[in-house]
């Protein structure tokens, strides 16, 4: 693993697995546990104090211990599909008893809700499966789509959400969510107070607003102070805790961190020769691959969309929390797969941070590359497309990895 | 004198370009409500792929990962297969028939010299919850208004109302061929297309009597419910019958499904809770109720065997399998799963063996 050159980084690492100790410690004396799909509003779990998993996170666990293939065959031997929706399938997998040694952490705590909404075919069949579990109840949230948005939803989310996102869908999240809140408020004996969310609310943002920042500086410095594979434990660790001091604290203290290491001159690459743009999931199974272009190339990933979407998919101000809290998710996955949305966030993200070129990762899936792909060559951005899953090693193609330096020499750093 | 059966079998065949005077509208998916469009005076035209053609223009713009039978209707779109089409109609029955409209939406804002029709997408949503029937009440008024400006027709109650009895009455006459399919006295491939027959609703009833009402000869073989993967096209069917089958029944929305459920009143609000309760599609239902609904249908049609039928990138069905199978177990009919099919063929070297 590429050693981690930030202290938020390592004291992310550090706090999440205190975290899941302790986790594990209150599922086992019988509390109620969730597991909470990413793109679904976690923000109602932390106001009522009940304790949450996140779905891919789990799944990058357990992908970057090399645990996803057992996980998979542990799916084929029920009889569900091993080829599909990984990234949301393997912590379903983790609760078909993976044997001690294949699973991180003392496994998966078994949850008593599931939280996700139905986004594409197979999905919400994995969360079907979950609810079929003795003990679990699957909540499932519609994922409504609209005829025509505008374009600039970067620009308009933070105050100007019900705009970009549409009246139709925030009407229906909402109500949604108020039944999800009288169900856990019946179930789980847990209060929901409207106080409690608005100050998780306010975290949120406050955290979004230090990402924002941090996002800002790293686009603007060169040399890069630092790499994807410390900017994304660094980000992502607290976004799953979002909503929380230590979250908002731990954004603030990365923030702090590559501010000091930009006013120090320090360099993840001394000789940067080119800046380049992650479009995708993480390559959970081997975060060493970012790196590796560093030291043969002076080639450095300065984005992923971890960072990114942290900055500008989350900030959500309003008067209202149920309903600004919905206007964080009804539409968080448009934010990143759906185009004009997509595709031309991706391109602003590519100039604001002056990338050379774009390497995008490409699943098996259908969300489509066409458009995003399209859309940067059009600004003039070469773009890479590296077919493979990101969490499914059987799907990477070990010659992908020399095609990909060849695109950096011909059409990147020849430039 | 054609028979009825040839009739319809010409209006499947050679479903486009149709001939109609007035507008032309293409549907997507079983989840746009047709019966609207026949209200507002236009002809639903439901766009089907076709095996054999060469999808790659479909998958430069909708990607891999996704059924190659929508890979197909975006090319045919593409290259003009459908022949004239005013306006578009999508829904999101599937992820495929999203994604689809995202890249002709996106197309014509890039490209709009494609000269792709102007679109719009009903997003009919199918959990069994009232806040769901409150967003498709939305949605279909929304179509509504769309629909008034397209055609500059006014959407009256009595107009809806008589499109609603319409398509009911076909929808119970697809249930009369259904039956007669389970009688051997149609197969499989017949059935599909009384079902799939592009002709405006009313001539489509007449049809339709006649067939019910004609001498029909009474097949034999093995008979096999479909389940899995839709079929837009006959070739799957007509593979497994001249192997010695016959398709007897399945539930997918190019057959059954589509009469599976009445509009039942002609009212708008019945027909909302009507497309956001019809189903159960792979797609869209849960795992129970899939499985509740093919064992119920496979009994029903007196199976011997039921076949799941994959494609390539539909990622729904594979999931539904072990309960179908399970379900299916306790009536003693056996199942079998064909995975990563191609669209328009089966692979029958490891089918029906015993």
């Amino acid at each position: 693993m590429a050693e981690k050159l930030l202290a938020s980084a390592t004291e992310a690492t550090r706090y999440q697995r205190e975290w899941f100790r302790g986790l594990r410690e209150a599922a086992a004396a019988g509390g109620p546990l969730a597991l909470v799909n990413a793109d679904a509003p976690q923000e109602i779990f932390r106001a009522m104090g009940i304790p949450y998993v996140v779905n891919q996170w789990w799944a990058s666990v357990v992908a970057a211990k090399r645990m996803a293939p057992h996980h998979l065959e542990l799916l084929r031997e029920r009889g569900y599909p091993d080829h599909t929706e990984q990234y949301s399938s393997i912590s379903l997998a983790s609760l078909f008893g993976p044997e001690p040694q294949h699973t991180p952490w003392g496994g998966l705590p078994r949850p008593t809700i599931v939280l996700a909404e139905t986004v594409g075919d197979g999905g919400r069949k994995i969360f079907d499966v979950w609810g079929s579990q003795p003990g679990i109840t699957y909540y499932a949230l519609e994922s409504a789509a609209e005829n025509t948005v505008p374009v600039n939803w970067w620009e308009l989310m933070p105050h100007d959400w019900e705009k970009a996102v549409g009246t139709a869908r925030l009407d229906l999240m909402v109500s949604e969510l108020e039944n999800l809140v009288r169900y856990l408020e019946t179930t789980t004996g847990q209060v929901f107070s409207e106080r409690a969310l608005r100050r998780v609310l306010d975290l949120v943002n406050e955290q979004a607003e230090w990402n924002r920042r941090t996002r800002d500086l790293i686009a603007r410095t060169t040399p890069s102070p630092l790499a994807v594979t410390d900017s994304i434990p660094s980000v992502m660790i607290p976004q799953w805790h979002r909503g929380s001091v230590w979250a908002r604290d731990a954004a603030q203290r990365f923030y702090e961190e590559v501010e000091a290491r930009v006013r120090s001159g320090a360099a993840v690459c001394e000789d940067e020769r080119a800046r380049l743009m992650w479009i995708g999931r993480g390559l959970w199974y081997d975060m060493d691959f970012y790196r590796r272009f560093e030291q043969r190339h002076g080639a450095v990933f300065v984005w992923s969309m971890y960072l990114a979407i942290a900055a500008d998919g989350y900030p959500r101000y309003g008067d209202d929390p149920l309903r600004t809290l919905a206007a964080r998710f009804a539409a968080f996955h448009d934010q990143l797969y759906t185009p004009p949305w997509s595709s031309e966030w991706y391109v602003k993200e590519a100039k604001l941070h002056r990338v050379d070129g774009v390497v995008h990762l490409v699943s098996d899936d259908a969300r489509g590359s066409y458009f995003t792909n399209r859309a940067l060559r059009a600004a003039g951005i070469p773009v890479y497309e590296l077919r493979a899953d990101n969490v499914d090693t059987r799907s990477f193609q070990h010659s992908a990895e020399r095609a990909l330096e060849d695109w950096l020499e011909q059409e990147v750093l020849r430039r | 004198m054609a028979t009825p059966l040839e009739r319809l079998a010409g209006h499947y065949e050679h479903r486009y370009p149709v001939s109609w005077d007035g507008l032309v509208i293409g549907c997507v998916g079983q989840d746009v409500p047709v019966e609207l469009v026949t209200a507002a005076g236009a002809l639903p035209v439901r766009l089907a792929g076709r095996p054999g053609l060469d999808v790659t223009e479909g998958e430069t713009y909708l990607g891999r990962g996704v059924d190659a039978a929508s890979l197909s209707v975006l090319t045919r779109l593409l290259a003009g297969e459908y022949g004239r089409l005013d306006r578009l109609l999508l829904s999101r029955d599937c992820e495929a028939s999203l994604r689809l409209f995202y890249a002709v939406r996106e197309l014509r804002r890039l490209e709009p010299g494609l000269g792709l029709p102007e679109t719009h997408l009903v997003d009919v949503l199918h959990l069994p919850h009232w806040t769901t029937t409150r967003y498709v009440e939305r949605r279909f008024a929304e179509l509504v208004a769309v629909l008034e400006r397209w055609t500059g027709t006014r959407l009256t109650e009595p107009k809806i109302a008589s499109a609603i009895m319409a398509h009911d009455a076909r929808r119970e006459l697809w249930r009369a061929i259904s039956l007669l399919r389970r009688d051997l006295r149609l197969t499989g491939v017949q059935a599909l297309t009384a079902f799939g027959a592009v002709v405006p609703v009313v001539e489509h009833n007449r049809l339709l009597r006649q067939l019910i009402q004609s001498d029909l000869d009474v097949h034999t073989g093995r008979r096999v419910f479909v389940t899995g993967s839709s079929h837009d096209n006959p070739d799957v069917y007509r593979s497994l019958e001249e192997s010695g089958c016959v398709v007897v029944g399945e539930d997918h929305d190019w057959g059954d499904l589509l009469a599976a459920r009445l509009v039942g009143e002609p009212t708008l609000a019945a027909l909302v809770e009507r497309y956001q309760y019809n189903g159960p599609t792979a797609a869209r239902a849960s795992i129970s109720d899939r499985a509740a609904h093919t064992a119920r249908a496979a009994v029903e049609c007196g199976a011997e065997l039921v076949v799941s039928y994959v494609r390539r990138h539909d990622d729904a069905p594979p999931w539904d399998f072990p309960a179908q199978k399970e379900a299916l177990a306790r009536h003693g009919i056996p199942a079998v799963m064909f995975e990563h099919q191609e669209y328009g063929s089966i692979d029958l070297a490891e089918v029906l063996v015993g």
